[in-house]
């Protein structure tokens, strides 16, 4: 024979599993709507524009690293060691900018 | 003819100051009209404070709720603090950006130095504010978190580069979308001229009309969304500065 408390905590169990699985639909089917979860949209002008940002984020780090390497070759004479290096470093960069751009978004920590 | 001729700086009032070229531009004159549209925009159209809000006044509190909660989901109920500034930022870049695909006017927004300004004065902020807010913790942002020490000799000059080139990657995508939009619709316009001096070809005229028509409306669609993009992205450095290290 169950005391009045075991039900009460069988039933909110029940009621928590219930909202996990009413939750995890919700994130499913706002993650099939794609609102802002992923570049990858119909609209010609959506593309265009998430084109230019791929363009923007991977060009810009390349662009930076040579930056770097290049003045650190005119400071320490070291051409074109440094401009080699931080090239690759920039075009690792630029990958890693890709992915943060293509990669699911997570709010922030304090979001009401 | 020139698709690139709209982009030409023309010195409307010369100004040399102690040797350095300061002239009022046509680029200057339309930034001071942006400014002056945010403001008359702002002002005029919430003067009557009315508790029912007309169409100005509606507008207007439209686009002040869209940016607030822009700012709390993408910076925190902290990053409002910073409300006012990508508010300012917001609402100039897209009335500039409205302003350049009106014909005959100038597009400030599409001059890199304009946009560039603006990305260096927003990381300038990140950086000033991270420093102040946590001191040396800020350099955090380089070191994720749970990375063995020796991946991190790798990985924290990876992340100094992709901090260094956000300002650099959030001026070339404005710059880069304002540019090539009104290079599009101009290319597309001299089709049509072409087309109606070439004789038996004048038929085929419409054909790159309606799709200057079309272009322009996706323009419109890239105006708005390019101003919001860099707000967007603004708050997420923002963001960055107010909690380091994850």
């Amino acid at each position: 024979m169950s005391s009045p408390e075991q039900g009460d905590s069988d039933d909110l169990r029940a009621r928590l599993a219930a909202l996990s699985a009413s939750l995890r639909k919700r994130e499913a089917e706002r993650r099939e709507d794609g609102a802002g979860t992923s570049p990858v949209e119909g609209s010609f002008g959506r593309a265009m524009s998430v084109g230019l940002t791929v363009f923007s984020e991977f060009a810009a780090a390349i662009i930076v690293g040579a930056a770097i390497g290049w003045q650190g070759d005119i400071w320490f004479g070291t051409a074109p060691l440094l401009l080699i290096v931080f090239l690759l470093l920039g075009a690792a960069a630029g990958f890693w900018n890709v992915y943060r751009v293509a990669a699911p978004k997570e709010p922030p920590s304090d979001a009401p | 003819m020139n698709p690139t001729e709209q982009f030409e700086l023309t010195r409307l009032a010369p100004i040399h100051l102690f040797g350095v070229d300061a002239s009022f531009t046509n680029a200057a004159a339309f930034m001071l009209l942006a400014a002056l549209g945010v403001v008359a925009l702002m002002m005029l159209a919430t003067a009557p404070r009315a508790l029912v809000p007309g169409r100005g006044q509606a507008l207007a509190e439209a686009l002040y709720e869209f940016v607030a909660s822009t700012v709390r989901s993408t910076a925190g109920a902290e990053g409002m603090r910073f409300f006012p500034f990508v508010f300012t930022l917001f609402a100039f870049l897209l009335i500039a950006n409205l302003i350049g695909l009106v014909p005959y006017t100038f597009s400030v927004t599409s001059q890199i130095v304009v946009t560039f300004a603006f990305a260096a004065f927003v990381i300038s902020t990140v950086v000033l504010y991270g420093f102040w807010r946590h001191g040396f913790r800020f350099l955090k942002l380089f070191l994720p978190s749970g990375v063995p020490a020796p991946v991190l000799l790798i990985l924290a000059p990876i992340e100094i580069i992709s901090f260094l080139s956000r300002p650099v990657s959030l001026s070339v995508r404005l710059f880069a979308n304002m540019l090539a939009g009104h290079i599009t619709l101009q290319v597309f316009g001299g089709f049509v001229l072409v087309l109606t001096g070439g004789g038996i070809w004048a038929i085929l005229a419409p054909i790159p009309l309606f799709a200057t028509v079309a272009m322009f409306a996706l323009e419109l669609l890239v105006a708005c969304l390019q101003a919001f993009v860099f707000a967007v992205l603004t708050c997420v450095y923002l963001n960055d500065a107010i909690h380091p290290g994850h």
